[in-house]
């Protein structure tokens, strides 16, 4: 069983789900889209359809490429949309200027060259249980999943002043909860990085962290739109 | 230190030996789930305090009084100074007296106090407990309230901002400023000035005496002040509205 893999799944469709209506309406699809981004990527991550889909790409694999790519994705759109929100202009030139564009196109590079250094032989969710080849594999693996949270870790750590200052400004409870609970996945993103040299025995504590990154960014961006309902100038 | 269930009790025994609970509830407006929740807690609050007891036609003052905590209140107050009257004139009002001065149609010829003065509207108003800590400060009060009640200068402050008080605060403030103590429980809003023992009329005639430099000059204080507020207030709806166009 899954635990952690399952309950991000279920929390990113309701979240998901949640949203429907205001995306019908036409109401912050730049959300939405993060938010169905972040629940394919919760998808990939369960072993059962990750298999299936990967059998059907080949079994090499290249799926977890793929959803690390996603990844980066939903982050970008989350650093450009959360740094308009709250306004922080520096954070949205460091996101979207040249420090953003450098970071995003080296992490895109080392993901895909580590990947290629890799024999990626044999479908398996998370890269858990690939064959060894010989000791190859092992030395490249952190340094693949690495640069698979180097990018999301960047834009975290930009946006996380920010984040501070309004959840501890003076604005309305449930914003300075939603800002809190994004805060939370942002601070856990930034740690999956260095997390991802942690020894093998440490790997339900590297996923707890992994799996509260995408929850504080998904249960974060849900606060925010529940801050908005039942306002006057909500709708 | 809240006023405990048990002391409490003792005091609603004395106050109404033959009511109960519930009737306690229905006349003075208190929820029954709310002094149920005091009374498991062990605290409870001094505005309950004074429902009950202006519901049983006691004065508030004293049924305060009668708590360890507020037993002060009994030995006779000294009348609040002309700063501390001043201070529970709301804003506007201030503002109604500036211009009934200064302009004959309004009834006014611009001589100090020569005007009939609009009617004052009862403390608490929508920056009593501010304008009141104020007009008692003599610059090291907040020092002086912090060292005596063990309360950050920080979370004082936060209090006065929301225009909020405790009613211990409140009274450690008074004692520290060396004022009445009823001071503080009127501009917090706990007793009217009426049941603090204020003369009627006080308002008006500390607003009187004062002259059109001073009334002015106070009445600037107030509306920057006033402004300022406004102005974060704004900011933040502002800032609100912004991350729900975004995130919302």
């Amino acid at each position: 069983m899954a635990i952690l893999q399952w309950g991000t799944l279920i929390i990113c469709s309701v979240v998901l789900l949640l949203r429907v209506p205001d995306a019908i309406r036409g109401r912050n699809r730049m959300v939405f889209g993060i938010l169905v981004i972040a629940t394919l990527c919760s998808l990939l991550s369960v072993p059962g359809p990750y298999a299936a889909i990967d059998v059907a790409l080949g079994g090499w694999n290249v799926t977890h490429l793929i959803l690390r790519l996603l990844v980066f994705a939903a982050v970008l759109l989350i650093g450009l949309q959360v740094a308009k929100g709250l306004a922080d202009a520096r954070g949205y030139r460091l996101v979207a200027g040249p420090p953003g564009r450098w970071a995003l196109a080296a992490s895109v590079v080392a993901v895909v060259a580590a990947f290629s250094l890799m024999d990626t032989r044999g479908s398996s969710a998370g890269l858990l249980d690939i064959a060894d080849n010989a000791g190859h594999n092992a030395v490249v693996a952190p340094f693949y999943a690495a640069a698979g949270r180097t990018y999301p870790g960047f834009v975290s750590v930009v946006l996380l002043p920010a984040l501070v200052g309004t959840a501890t400004s003076h604005l309305p409870r449930m914003v300075r909860a939603a800002a809190f609970l994004t805060a939370l996945g942002a601070v856990a993103t930034a740690i999956s990085v260095p997390a991802c040299f942690a020894p093998g025995a440490w790997l339900l504590a590297q996923q707890s962290v992994n799996y509260l990154a995408v929850l504080g960014y998904v249960l974060g961006l849900c606060l925010f739109w529940f801050s908005r309902l039942g306002t006057k100038g909500g709708r | 230190m809240p006023i405990s269930a048990k002391a409490f009790q003792d005091w609603l025994h004395q106050a109404a030996p033959s009511a109960s609970t519930a009737d306690i509830c229905r006349i003075s407006g208190i929820k029954r789930t709310t002094l149920a929740q005091q009374l498991v807690r062990g605290k409870v609050t001094e505005t309950t305090v004074v429902s009950i007891s202006r519901a049983l036609g006691l004065s508030p003052l004293a049924a305060l009084a009668s708590f360890e905590q507020f037993a002060e209140l009994a030995s006779p107050a000294p009348p609040p100074t002309p700063a501390e009257l001043v201070s529970q004139v709301a804003t506007m009002d201030l503002l109604r007296v500036v211009i009934s001065r200064s302009s004959p149609v309004q009834g006014g010829d611009g001589e100090e106090g020569g005007s009939v003065l609009p009617a004052l509207s009862p403390a608490p108003h929508a920056t009593s407990v501010r304008n009141w800590v104020d007009a008692v400060d003599d610059g090291e009060l907040r020092h002086r309230v912090s060292a005596a009640t063990g309360v950050a200068p920080q979370n004082y402050s936060a209090q006065l901002t929301a225009n909020r008080l405790s009613p211990e605060l409140a009274f450690a403030t008074a004692r520290a400023a060396g004022v009445g103590l009823t001071g503080g429980l009127v501009a917090t809003g706990l007793i009217t000035e009426d049941e603090a023992g204020w003369p009627p009329g006080a308002k008006q005639s500390a607003l009187e005496a004062l002259s059109n430099g001073e009334l002015t000059a106070l009445a600037g204080e107030r509306l920057q002040a006033l402004g300022k507020s406004l102005r974060r207030q704004e900011q933040e709806q502002a800032q609100t509205e912004k991350i729900w166009e975004h995130l919302g």
